[in-house]
């Protein structure tokens, strides 16, 4: 039976009336049209659908809906503000850390995770957060370049 | 010679870099349209069976559900060879027969389409798909090639007698092979294995489809090879290839998985039938069951000669390989891998041939390397069994062996340009190979260290094998920007970027004044498109030329508008200016307004448009340092460093190509230690059909990895370019599998390099733990 759901997507307020049995990437990508979230696996192998809830990275193809409700949940469409990019969205293009782009939102949103809990990361920490998120064209090599080239102009511009 | 290009050479950012980064680039699977239906794909549970009734009463009966398609509901729709070689698109007469289609009467393998549906979402297609009641005639069925070969092997296809798919010879031979393997000073051989690996892009298949009010049949598809799509989809629905329209958005790599078509027919068909939009996206079972895996080989027979001074005079080469259920791509990967197996050694007598074998298991087809992956696992690994057998040193021995250019390289073409020898020393150099081989081995306890090294050759593009013409159109704006219009595949290979440099180079602007134009086939002139580590090449060859033919008009109007002779004109920088004097000049801008906004009966907008078709390539080489260790209590193998020396011709973008051979790094890994495809010997069914059974590597995995470009122009390449796509991974486990014998004196023959395997020849030299009491 269809149920009323108050959700709160990218400091958005929404209300819903869905299945009780929605997974979130459905909400996300079909009734809010949040596409940057991806698909890939369906099992939380890959974590290509990763997004934030309450700050945390959350596997979106193996959650409900129902579930966070009320939380804040963050999708890589909430990271920039028009053309004011995120400085890991800016790093991913600098260091060409996107290639086919399509794991590029998961492994953003983990990074992001990483780097507001852990702001001066060594490689292996970046490694270390970014193992569940599986990428088939860059080698992560310049991916983990990336993150940690975000959270130095991160820290530079918390300095200032 | 740092002045020599202002834009080609250059680290520059991707054009789609803000799209994908923000999540506003859009895939298949993220587009939508008014009363779009979703589709699902029913597979057979069965490795070889007739399929004598779908009951789909039932599901036909669940509102929300507006069409089926089962074997009964074809009508005129013809069938069809999923990896477009049913079009005349190879040299020499190939043909693949075309024998699938968009469901099938017959299932040839685990997880074939028998059926499909349609529904108005998600969850009621795939409750649908629960409801059909399907009888089966269960088939005998045949797994591996050389059973398949065997008398009284069931048979897979009717065009196929005996199972042999294709009987494929090396195109090339020379010389008398068995003398010089009798005269030779030294025989090393061996018998081989690869395994399918599967493609793993990580967005899976997908495909939207729907009929205009014209009648016109439009498709979204990942297709990296989109005009051929085209005409295929004509085939199958006896269209005329004007009522077919493709279109490209992103899409979430390839690999090679792309350049067949995969879930266009079906949902093509459905659109048909319903008159409604219909998207069909793979769930990532329905990838590794229902499309193309790299073709594996049975087994690869391999006899090198040798003389005392490590001279290279024979190589003799047989495959087996498997095709799966139907032909598709898989039967060239073994005329690719022979080819190429002769390409960067010196070698006067060369012979091999080829069965590929059908068999009841998921089809094989092209995956980066296409074969060459397979023969450099055994070539680069008897090489090195050589050097120590003759007392010569891995990198002198292929040093003394290495072409040279004029000689013939690997397609019978003459070598245009190499520089092996220099990826092989700056590579060891960087690796520090000479120290770390001529260390003494102490007794490291059970993890052994290794280090070993390969080299490769790679085609850029397949002339003369395939067909290679490419297009493009430039078209310079009143601003001095540029419509460049092209289809490459938006797979992921920073293709956009690298025109854009070429094409900017040449009209001396910068790259990012260039705007690609592409991903819809009425706008663009044809395209083959990306494969075989063509694009840079051969599209990148139509872009120069286009441009060069539009900055002749730019040149021209613009000594007009200075009074100055033409020859005295250069573009760069956004000016055309007096090469004596650089202050006199206009801007690109300037002069193209002038054109464009002129009354005098002679207005112009400066264009090009260029058809390329090279019937050369220009092979890529590559020289790979691995460093390993063996844990020889597990079996299991970790490499912790990996240097790779790649010599691709001019790098248009270095963050490009490294970007290439860092990701084949990652796809050669799991190839030579963990992705298993993995086929149940008693029931057909693959039980390795999504990330949790089959292992791709991640972060934690990765070795540290280095790069060296070596950067020397090939004298036919746009500004020097040659192919990258593919070399990245080709070399990675011939060296993981020298750097293993280094490590534990044993030769592991088959991929992956499971720690089974391993535990295995370790026992078999009685140096298991537990056997060495």
């Amino acid at each position: 039976m269809k149920t009323l759901a108050k959700f709160n997507v990218n400091g958005e307020p929404y209300e819903l009336i869905i299945e009780p049995n929605l997974l979130l990437i459905e909400v996300l990508r079909d009734e809010l049209g949040l596409t940057g979230t991806k698909h890939s696996c369906g099992v939380g192998n890959c974590g290509a659908c990763t997004v934030l809830v309450d700050g945390e990275p959350v596997l979106a193809c193996l959650s409900l809906a129902m579930a966070v409700r009320d939380k804040e949940v963050t999708t890589i469409e909430g990271l920039s503000d028009g053309p004011h990019l995120h400085p890991l969205q800016e790093a991913f293009i600098d260091r060409g850390a996107i290639q086919c782009g399509y794991c590029t939102p998961g492994m953003i949103l983990t990074a992001k995770a990483l780097l507001d809990r852990n702001p001066e990361p060594t490689e292996r920490d970046v490694r270390e957060a970014l193992a569940g998120n599986i990428c088939r064209c860059t080698g992560y090599v310049k991916i983990v370049e990336a993150v940690l080239a975000a959270a130095e102009a991160m820290q530079k511009g918390a300095a200032r | 010679m740092n002045e020599e290009f202002s834009v080609v050479g250059k680290r520059i950012r991707q054009p789609d870099g803000p799209a994908k980064a923000t999540g506003e680039a859009k895939f298949v699977g993220d587009l939508r349209m008014p009363g779009m239906l979703i589709a699902k794909v029913l597979r057979s549970p069965h490795p070889h069976a007739r399929v004598v009734r779908v009951d789909s009463a039932k599901a036909m009966a669940l509102p929300g559900v507006a069409a089926v398609i089962t074997p009964d509901d074809l009508g005129d729709w013809n069938g069809f060879d999923r990896g477009m070689k049913d079009l005349p698109l190879v040299a020499g007469g190939y043909r693949i027969p075309p024998e699938e289609h968009v469901v099938n009467r017959t299932a040839r393998h685990y997880g074939d389409a028998v059926a499909a549906v349609a529904a108005v979402n998600e969850h009621i297609a795939e409750e649908a798909l629960s409801l059909l009641e399907v009888e089966y005639e269960v088939l005998p069925f045949v797994l591996n090639a050389e059973e398949a070969l065997g008398s009284g092997a069931p048979q897979v296809s009717e065009t196929a007698p005996g199972n042999i798919g294709k009987h494929l010879s090396y195109p090339y031979p020379e010389g008398d092979v068995d003398k010089a393997l009798a005269e030779a000073d030294l025989v090393v051989e061996g018998v081989f294995q690869t395994t399918k690996q599967d493609h793993c892009t990580q967005e899976t298949a997908a495909c939207l489809a729907y009929v205009d009010a014209a009648g016109r049949l439009n498709v979204w598809s990942q297709c990296q090879l989109p005009h051929l799509a085209r005409r295929e989809l004509a085939n199958i629905f006896n269209l005329p290839v004007k009522k077919v329209k493709i279109m490209t958005p992103f899409v979430g790599g390839s690999f090679g998985q792309r350049g067949s078509v995969c879930a266009e027919p079906v949902a093509a068909a459905l659109a048909l039938k319903t008159n409604k939009p219909v998207r069909l996206v793979f769930s990532r079972e329905d990838n590794f069951l229902g499309l193309e895996s790299r073709t594996g080989f049975d087994k690869i027979n391999v006899r090198m000669g040798f003389m005392k001074d490590g001279t290279l005079t024979a190589i003799k080469t047989y495959m087996l390989g498997h095709l799966g259920g139907y032909m598709g791509c898989g039967p060239m990967s073994s005329v690719i891998g022979m080819t190429l197996s002769m390409g960067h050694y010196r070698c006067p007598n060369r012979y091999g041939d080829s069965d590929m074998v059908m068999t009841n298991i998921p089809v094989s087809g092209a995956m980066r390397g296409f074969g060459n992956d397979a023969m450099m696992f055994c070539i680069e690994q008897l090489v090195d069994e050589a050097s120590e057998k003759l007392g010569i040193d891995p990198i002198t021995i292929r040093r003394k062996n290495t072409k040279e250019p004029g000689e013939t390289a690997a397609m019978g073409l003459m070598l245009e340009s190499s520089y092996l020898e220099e990826c092989m020393l700056s590579g060891a150099e960087k690796f520090g190979w000479n120290e770390l081989r001529s260390r003494p081995k102490k007794d490291e306890g059970r993890i052994k260290r290794g280090y070993g090294m390969a080299t490769m050759s790679h085609c850029t593009g397949a002339a003369p094998l395939y067909l290679e013409h490419s297009n493009a159109m430039v078209k310079v704006n009143e601003d001095g920007s540029v419509d460049l219009t092209v289809y490459p595949a938006p797979v992921g290979t920073h293709i956009w970027g690298a025109l854009s440099q070429i094409c900017a180079e040449e009209l001396g602007i910068r790259a990012e004044d260039v705007n690609i134009v592409t991903g819809d086939t009425d706008v663009t002139l044809f395209e083959y498109g990306s494969d075989a580590s063509r694009s840079t090449y051969a599209i990148g060859g139509a872009t120069l030329r286009a441009a060069r033919q539009a900055k002749e008009q730019l040149l021209a109007h613009a000594a007009a508008m200075l009074e100055v002779p033409v020859e005295d004109l250069l573009a760069r920088n956004g000016r055309v200016f007096l090469k004596s004097d650089p202050d006199k000049g206009l801007s690109v801008g300037e002069v193209c307004y002038d054109a464009i906004y002129s009354f005098g009966g002679e207005a112009t907008n400066f264009s090009g448009k260029q058809s390329f078709e090279p019937t050369w390539n220009s092979p890529t080489f590559g020289a790979y340092f691995a460093e390993v260790e063996v844990d020889t209590e597990t079996g299991r193998v970790r490499v912790p460093r990996f240097v790779t020396a790649i010599d691709c011709g001019k790098a248009i973008n270095p963050m490009a190509v490294e970007g290439q051979l860092e990701g084949g790094l990652q796809q050669g890994l799991g190839y030579a230690l963990t992705e298993n495809f993995v086929v149940n010997e008693t029931t057909g069914k693959v039980e390795t059909a999504n990330y949790d059974s089959y292992k791709v590597p991640g972060t934690l995995d990765m070795p540290h990895s280095e790069v060296i470009i070596v950067d020397r122009p090939d004298p036919k390449g746009p500004f020097g370019a040659k192919g990258v796509g593919e070399p990245g991974m080709v070399g990675i486990p011939p060296a993981i599998a020298n750097a293993i014998y280094d490590a534990i004196g044993v030769r592991v023959r088959g991929l992956p390099m499971t720690p089974e395997r391993i535990l295995a020849a370790l026992a078999e030299k009685g140096e298991a733990k537990g056997e060495t009491q």
